[in-house]
């Protein structure tokens, strides 16, 4: 190390953050979105917006998920009800077919037949158009598409671990950071572009680290199996199972029939044993079985762990029985509380908008660091003569990863409301239009890596979002003018931040037009 | 937890994170001279004042956190406080530093009266 620590560390910062940019890019904008997958993927039926009006007690919906499970599948060994929230107004009912029918449809792995109910009338909303909602966000963020789950996963780790390493030499890098804590210089060229990564980068440190961190350590079973291979024999069947234990293991129905109890009490027990913590799911083993149990765990949001507390009861009599949760270990209870940090599961509105925010700002610090470094090479180049091929292609992938993004995601949400309600494959339809729209934002940006293709992209993604909340009244969603006077904010929410997300964009775009400030040294990316 | 408890914590939590925030600003050389021109730099007594003030503020912040949200969430809303008021206070401190002081004071009182009505109301 002859140049010093922090020479060689900026080196680190540099390379661990350029080379590994253009995925997390896309890991953080899936994975900030994320924080609203339920309001995203109800913006996306629009055909439960009418159901998310009249909201019901819990007790109430409850009994008409027992309703109408015993009219449909008396004979089930299990029943699954996800009670309705503020975040997924529809009441979801899955079962587990009779174990003779079961056998009689052949092998393979157990189907389960699933409804969404409404939870005032107990009616089936069967028309819901079928879509992967935020779930393909969140997904897209860890699995990414179009490859094996296990490679995915493999690059999304490397990029991460890339991510601290950039983290964490960024921060030895970063001489003045308290000095500069609250410095931002505009119309400076590229003291305003590094003032800018600085401070998104500083204000949310926490939160990166956090989200980095905790972010391996969901996945670390994958990444460090070694451990667990060597205490358990291989088995990691056997660890999960000590880890997570379900219900205990190998119960049978009795064989003799008895009245299910109302769950509505059941439900109020378990709330009031929360101190008033809503429940969330319910299941239900061999219901009017003499031998039946109910399982209520709680619903999301209420604590900082992901591991939800449940409390089981007696199916017949409705008392409570021991639970399965008594005697976690203080690591799985890290793990868990981990695992909870990163999801935001536990977020109230409040925390989950701070969380929001916090993602924004990293987007914000990968998207200028990734312009910081062109904005550094080129005057090298330009001074040579000639912009060479490297310049070229990281111009043509910021250009790609920055705002082909929000086009990319944008043609997502357009494909959801245009595509025909009942084609086959709709959520691979609407991934296609995700795609499609990426590649062709990416090709257009390594052809002409120009300010003229900056411009055009954030304009095209602007329009996109800004029109977003248009297009929800227009499909049959309900529009601003519904959704708040009826107190609907999951929709409103969605509308209000895609409307701002969209100004932003066509901001930053007509700023681009203007002509670089003559004291500017480096006139940014200008053609 | 009644709701006006919840308001006025939640108030002293913001309105103290970013009122510590401005006046942290001030008591820097670069942000001091941008409000009261060009050379000019805060008396060691100011300077001190403004940082007490400052931290005062913070962990008032951190207090109302942890009383509206108990020990280990109340950090996380802590930090995301700190990150949306840093916002505040960075976009005030370049684009509106001239109403920096008096936004800090106001934000600050705004702070402690939150969190005198939530001492009585609990």
């Amino acid at each position: 190390m002859k140049e010093g620590f922090r020479q060689s560390m900026a080196w680190l910062h540099t390379w661990s953050g350029l080379l590994v940019g253009w995925v997390l890019m896309l890991i953080f904008m899936a994975g900030t979105s994320s924080y609203y997958r339920d309001e995203i993927t109800l913006w996306m039926k629009p055909e439960l917006h009418q159901t998310a009006i009249s909201p019901v007690t819990q007790a109430m919906a409850a009994d008409q998920a027992a309703r109408a499970l015993q009219k449909r599948a008396p004979d089930s060994e299990r029943w699954f009800v996800s009670l309705p929230s503020g975040r997924e107004p529809a009441l979801q009912t899955m079962w587990a077919p009779p174990a003779g029918e079961e056998k009689a449809k052949g092998k393979g792995r157990r189907r389960f037949e699933e409804a969404l109910l409404d939870p005032a009338s107990g009616a089936e909303l069967a028309d819901a158009r079928s879509t992967r909602g935020g779930d393909f966000f969140y997904r897209l963020h860890f699995d990414l598409h179009y490859m094996p789950v296990p490679v995915a996963r493999w690059i999304v780790g490397i990029c991460a671990m890339s991510m601290l390493v950039a983290i964490l030499s960024g921060i030895v890098t970063h001489k003045r950071i308290f000095k500069d804590f609250f410095t931002f210089r505009p119309r400076k060229g590229q003291r305003s572009w590094l003032d800018f990564h600085n401070v998104s980068a500083v204000l949310a440190l926490p939160f990166h680290l956090m989200i980095t961190y905790t972010g391996l350590v969901t996945l670390m079973f994958m990444y460090m199996p070694w451990g667990v291979k060597v205490a358990y024999n291989n088995n990691d069947k056997a660890f999960f199972a000590e880890l997570f234990p379900g219900s205990p293991k190998g119960p049978k129905a009795a064989g003799v029939a008895a009245p299910l109890t109302p769950l509505g009490p059941v439900i109020a027990h378990a709330s009031q044993a929360w101190g008033g913590a809503p429940a969330g799911r319910i299941v239900v083993d061999f219901p009017n079985d003499a031998a039946a149990t109910i399982a209520v765990t709680r619903q999301e949001g209420h604590g900082v762990s992901s591991d939800l507390p449940t409390l089981i009861y007696d199916g017949v009599t409705g008392r409570p029985l021991p639970s399965p949760d008594a005697g976690r270990g203080a690591a799985v209870e890290t793990r868990g509380v981990m695992y909870g940090l990163h999801i935001g599961r536990f977020a109230d509105p409040l925390l989950r908008a701070l969380f929001f925010i916090s993602g924004l700002a990293g987007c914000a610090m990968v998207a200028t660091g990734l312009l910081l470094w062109a904005v550094k090479e080129k005057p090298k180049h330009l001074k040579a003569g000639r912009i060479g091929f490297g310049l070229r292609l990281v111009e043509g992938l910021n250009i790609g990863a920055v705002a082909g993004l929000p086009v990319a995601m944008a043609a997502y949400f357009w494909a959801n409301r245009l595509l025909p309600v009942g084609l086959a494959e709709r959520p691979a339809a609407e991934a296609g239009w995700f795609f499609t729209a990426w590649a062709v934002a990416m090709v257009a940006g390594l052809a002409w890596p120009s300010r003229p293709m900056w411009r055009l992209q954030l304009l095209a993604g602007g329009m996109l979002f800004a029109l977003l909340p248009v297009l929800n009244g227009a499909t049959g969603g309900a529009h601003l003018l519904v959704s708040i006077p009826n107190g609907l904010w999951a929709l409103a929410g969605f509308d209000g931040v895609t409307l701002l997300i969209g100004g932003l964009l066509l901001y930053a775009s007509m700023r681009l037009g203007r002509a670089p400030v003559a004291k500017t040294r480096l006139a940014g990316n200008a053609a | 937890m009644t709701s006006l408890y919840a308001v006025v914590t939640g108030c002293a939590a913001v309105a103290g994170a970013f009122s510590g925030f401005a006046f942290l600003g001030l008591a820097m050389d670069r942000h001091w001279a941008d409000v009261h021109g060009r050379g000019t730099e805060p008396s060691p007594a100011q300077r001190r004042r403004l940082r007490w003030f400052g931290c005062g503020q913070l962990l008032l912040s951190l207090l109302a956190c942890l009383a509206l949200r108990g020990s280990s969430q109340g950090w996380v809303l802590w930090l995301g406080a700190l990150t949306a008021a840093g916002w505040m206070a960075v976009l005030m401190l370049t684009y509106a530093v001239r109403r920096v002081p008096r936004s800090g004071i106001a934000a600050g009182s705004l702070a402690l009266l939150g969190a005198g009505v939530a001492v009585l109301v609990r």
